[in-house]
């Protein structure tokens, strides 16, 4: 058997489990979408949903808000994480140990996260009760509302705490392979700290940076548990809003869920193809 | 023109992130060109960063024209250095990369561009300015770093390993490239190099390290006729050595009472002679000793002979029409012309 065939076969069960259940899930609720479910008579297919859903403004809001909660828990994300990989990569004598303790959140569920982003900065949270035992506030419900916020803080302080990390780590690879010689040699020529971070480290890491955050960007635009737990109840994040629409008594709604589902997938798909363009761009690619 | 000073600089690093320096005073004449020769980890490259401004020393002292640069961050000393790959920046074009350093100090664009271009035709690379530097040969791309280097004007050039990623024929390009442009510029340089013939080619005076203090310094050929122990001996290919006493002009050793040029060392210690300066000599003749072959090695444009002289192995490197008529096992004589003889006294 030749290798290649070897490694076709080897690959198999997990082509099985991608294309039947991922991508054949995809296709069903693309078809759905698209009120094609030929079991209860629905045969031909139209753009119903479709319009019904992007003429909806509970989805507009939605979806605007989905992409404030991913567009600026990426950007803070990215700069504390830049800021930190800065830091930690120069630590001498217990750098072992500020890295692992920078890496922990990795391991930690996002619903744990949340659970802990809950008891900290809700109005009935520690924080609150802090605050009042020390007088800086007359009440806990005095507290500004961190959860549950129209603003989103509450969720985006989640994303933010558990991505710093997972940006940070992959920087810190890049930062070591990069290497201190090419500021040094920035440094020689005449630019200070800050122009050979800026004109020198920046346009080295952007690859990287940029393929980490469009990650952190799709998973925080299209994850239900988050915005679930701490978001507000109007209007809701757009996953949050797809699985309601989902679950609602009214079948007639599930087109226009599997629709709302159909622009979360796309705009994963768009991000995806911008990654893959992005993760090209090795160190070395020109701009 | 700027005299460079070091004085008593030291510095120590915690784990492994460099080689260590102790005590290391040397002063670096005006214009010249001065290499940093040693073996890997000796020390050098800590050294040149500390000239640069890159890694703080210690304890001691640099100064430039006898004013301390301790305080100042490497952008505002003027102390250029070019590293061994090169490391031009992979996401700029040649040109950006040589009129780096001017766009950090807000020189205008269009006089960028005219000394970018003109400095790009004195490395002899015309016309390349809009090129990716990734389509450069590892040639070019190290003319491009000296280039780079040059347009800024710096005080000091500190060259580390320039040479050593190239192969033969570049080297040579490029190491007469280095010593046209340093004479024209007349810039304080400093190479350093872990190769003894690129410092004797390329530079005035040498200092050479070892483990991180400095062990002799001097023109080139000094290194050669007067080193100052065995390791330098070694270091520059010396192969030599007779084990006795000096006293009175004479050295007295296995081989006999040869005696010495003036102003040989005294008192125990090794009697070095290199081996192109040992002679054959015809049995019998005055002072002549006698050995015998016991290999020869055609190397070239030279031969290689080692003898047995007692129970001392000497190594000769002779032209090999002179070398061909001996074979191993023929008995010889040999001449050790007194003054290419030296005395390594016995470190203490």
């Amino acid at each position: 058997m030749s290798d290649r065939r070897k490694i076709v076969l080897m690959l198999v069960p997990a082509l099985i489990v991608l294309g039947g259940l991922f991508l054949g899930g995809l296709g069903i609720g693309l078809a759905r979408s698209l009120n094609w479910m030929p079991v209860i008579g629905l045969t031909e297919p139209n753009l119903d949903a479709y319009r019904a859903v992007l003429t909806d403004p509970d989805f507009l809001w939605s979806f605007a808000l989905s992409f404030h909660i991913a567009f600026t828990s990426t950007l803070l994300s990215l700069v504390i994480a830049i800021a930190a990989a800065l830091m930690i990569r120069r630590t001498g004598r217990g750098g072992a140990l500020v890295r692992f303790l920078f890496q922990l959140n990795l391991t930690v569920p996002h619903l744990v996260g949340a659970i802990g982003i809950l008891y900290l900065f809700s109005q009935s949270g520690s924080f609150a009760r802090l605050g009042y035992q020390v007088g800086l506030i007359d009440r806990p419900a005095d507290f500004p509302a961190l959860v549950f916020d129209p603003a989103a803080i509450g969720i985006i302080l989640q994303y933010v705490w558990k991505e710093v990390p997972f940006i940070g780590v992959i920087l810190l690879a890049q930062m070591q392979t990069i290497g201190a010689d090419y500021e040094s040699a920035a440094r020689s020529l005449g630019a200070t700290r800050w122009q050979a971070f800026r004109h020198v480290l920046l346009p080295m890491i952007l690859p990287g940076a940029l393929a980490a955050s469009i990650i952190v960007f799709a998973f925080a635009f299209g994850a239900y548990e988050i915005p679930a737990l701490l978001g507000q109840n109007h209007p809701a994040a757009l996953p949050v809003l797809a699985w309601r629409s989902y679950t609602d008594v009214d079948l007639a709604a599930r087109p226009q869920a599997m629709a709302m589902a159909m622009v979360i997938a796309a705009m994963s798909l768009v991000l995806i193809l911008a990654y893959l363009r992005a993760a090209r761009g090795r160190i070395g690619g020109r701009r | 023109m700027t005299r460079v000073t070091l004085d008593r600089l030291t510095k120590h690093f915690a784990g492994a992130d460099g080689a260590s320096v102790r005590d290391l005073t040397l002063e670096f004449p005006c214009g010249e060109l001065t290499a940093l020769l040693g073996p890997s980890g000796c020390g050098k490259t800590t050294t040149m960063k500390m000239i640069a401004g890159l890694i703080r020393p210690c304890s001691g002292e640099v100064r430039f024209d006898g004013r301390s640069v301790l305080h100042q961050p490497p952008e505002v000393r003027g102390a250029v250095m070019v590293f061994q790959n090169g490391l031009l920046f992979p996401f700029l074009s040649v040109a950006e990369n040589v009129g780096f350093g001017l766009r950090m100090r807000g020189t205008p664009r269009a006089e960028i561009a005219a000394r970018v271009e003109a400095m790009l035709d004195r490395v002899r690379l015309p016309g390349i300015g809009p090129r990716r530097v990734q389509d450069l040969s590892g040639g070019q791309q190290q003319r491009v770093a000296l280039a780079r280097a040059l347009v800024t004007e710096p005080r000091v050039l500190l060259l580390d390993e320039p040479l050593s990623n190239l192969d033969a024929h570049l080297r040579s390009e490029m190491r007469d490239l280095i010593r046209d442009l340093q004479r024209e510029t007349g810039i304080t340089t400093i190479l350093v190099t872990h190769d003894q013939e690129e410092a004797v080619v390329l530079a005035d005076r040498i200092a050479l390290m070892f483990d991180g203090e400095l062990r002799q310094f001097a023109p080139a050929a000094e290194f050669y006729a007067r080193p100052r122990d065995r390791q330098v001996a070694e270091f520059f290919g010396g192969a030599n050595f007779v084990p006795g006493r000096a006293a009175a002009g004479v050295f007295d050793c296995a081989l006999g009472r040869l005696p010495l040029p003036a102003g040989a060392p005294e008192g125990t210690g090794c009697l070095t002679v290199r081996p192109e300066n040992i002679l054959l000599a015809e049995p019998g003749d005055a002072g002549a000793l006698a050995v015998t072959v016991i290999d020869r090695v055609f190397l070239g444009t030279q031969t290689r002979l080692v003898v047995l002289a007692g129970d001392l192995t000497l190594v000769l490197i002779r032209p090999p029409a002179e070398a061909a008529r001996l074979s191993p096992g023929d008995a010889a004589a040999i001449r050790l012309p007194p003054e290419a003889v030296w005395v390594l006294p016995e470190r203490p």
